[in-house]
């Protein structure tokens, strides 16, 4: 089957031995051809960025940690600062003062009472303007909105200000009158 | 069977999760405890407004203008059941006023719908209002608000508010009440009080440049 004698193992070993010539500059245009597939199939970073932020992504939360979690964004809701009474005004920047005055000869003394100190008569006393005089006054800051308020003369006699409307429903039998206070 | 030690992380985060739990149901048991102000007004009426107020707190209205509407009752003397009956009727004007401002209303500005509805104003006009002004409509409700309390006929105070709510300030439109108050104090008909001020203002719009300057001082009300 074979024109020598030689064993066919050994032909193939020596076959094998046999140094194979590469042409040198293979190596370099290897590598050049893999540097050039790269960079034509490398996405931006804004691309990258992207696909890592729409890639779904599996988390594993214990029922404790959930809780836990649940309870600090609750603890966080209430920790902010919540919307007030009036809380869609501007800030205390926008209060501006007022100057309430009425006429109240003989009188003892005189309480402006409204929404803006819980009808409180103790919380706004005005003062005479001079010594034993019958014109009061009082400066309030107030806030932007609309105010129901009255006069209270002595404990006892309710007067609206007469320089300011009164409010179109009297409800409760004695006069108030309304402030408005605007923001711009 | 065999068990394992809890890591100390693990233990910390569930010792702050209880925590946080607890501190949050104290929270919710605490969030809306009837308000004491309210002690001011007598056993029965108190539990009732407090129904009212607690209803409007569900439905998302400003439950303040319902306290200081019952304080403003006790303050004044009169009896449980009309300090009852006015927290009511401004419950459902406050409702009334969101429905035709939108939820996105401000509490100033539903307080001054509900009052503007009182007064005698339709809901189309406030929603009129809301459309034809960017900012803020509290001021243009309460002056229409005031003028009819001063007389003016609903319809002609609010064709001229919508005239001028667009491009006026709130300043203006305070002073706009002021002389219309102003000219009905003098004897003019309100009506053509009205017209004359809302004329008026609109051609003195390009005058107010300095118009800041009278913050200097206390306002009038």
């Amino acid at each position: 089957m074979f024109e020598d004698r030689q064993d066919p193992v050994e032909r193939i070993v020596s076959h094998v031995r046999h140094p194979v010539r590469i042409d040198p500059a293979l190596d370099g245009r290897v590598m050049q051809e893999i540097a050039r597939g790269e960079s034509v199939r490398a996405p931006g970073a804004a691309v990258a960025g992207w696909r890592w932020l729409i890639r779904p992504r599996q988390f594993a939360v214990s029922p404790l940690g959930a809780l836990a979690l649940a309870a600090g964004l609750a603890a966080l809701m209430l920790a902010l600062p919540r919307r007030g009474p009036r809380s869609g005004l501007p800030a205390e920047a926008a209060r501006r003062e007022f100057q309430f005055v009425v006429v109240a000869p003989r009188a003892a003394r005189v309480a402006l009472v409204g929404d803006f100190n819980d009808w409180d008569a103790t919380r706004t006393p005005m003062r005479p303007a001079q010594r034993g005089g019958s014109v009061w006054t009082a400066v309030l800051p107030l806030s932007p909105g609309r105010y129901r308020y009255a006069f209270l003369v002595d404990g006892s006699r309710w007067l609206a200000d007469p320089a300011a409307p009164h409010v179109h429903d009297d409800e409760f039998g004695a006069p108030s009158s309304v402030v408005t206070v605007g923001g711009s | 069977m065999t068990t394992r030690p809890v890591p100390h992380g693990l233990r910390s985060l569930a010792t702050a999760g209880a925590l946080a739990a607890v501190f949050v149901a104290t929270a919710a048991a605490q969030d809306h405890p009837q308000d004491p102000r309210l002690g001011r007004l007598d056993a029965g009426a108190r539990s009732l407004v407090a129904v009212v107020i607690d209803s409007a707190r569900a439905a998302g209205l400003p439950t303040e203008p319902l306290v200081q509407r019952a304080l403003e009752g006790a303050t004044k003397g009169a009896p449980g059941s009309l300090i009852v009956s006015a927290v009511q009727r401004l419950a459902a004007d406050l409702g009334r006023a969101r429905a035709a401002l939108g939820a996105g209303a401000t509490p100033p500005e539903l307080e001054a719908g509900a009052a503007a509805l009182r007064a005698g104003a339709g809901t189309p006009v406030l929603a009129q209002l809301r459309r034809s002004r960017r900012q803020t409509i509290t001021v243009p409700l309460a002056v229409l608000t005031d003028l009819v309390a001063s007389g003016v006929p609903v319809d002609s105070a609010a064709a001229a508010v919508l005239a001028l709510a667009a491009g006026t300030r709130d300043a203006d439109l305070i002073d706009f009440r002021r002389a219309v108050e102003r000219d009905i104090a003098l004897g003019a008909a309100p009506t053509a009080a009205t017209a004359a001020a809302a004329a008026g203002l609109q051609s003195t719009d390009a005058t107010h440049v300095n118009a800041g300057a009278r913050d200097a001082r206390p306002g009038r009300p």
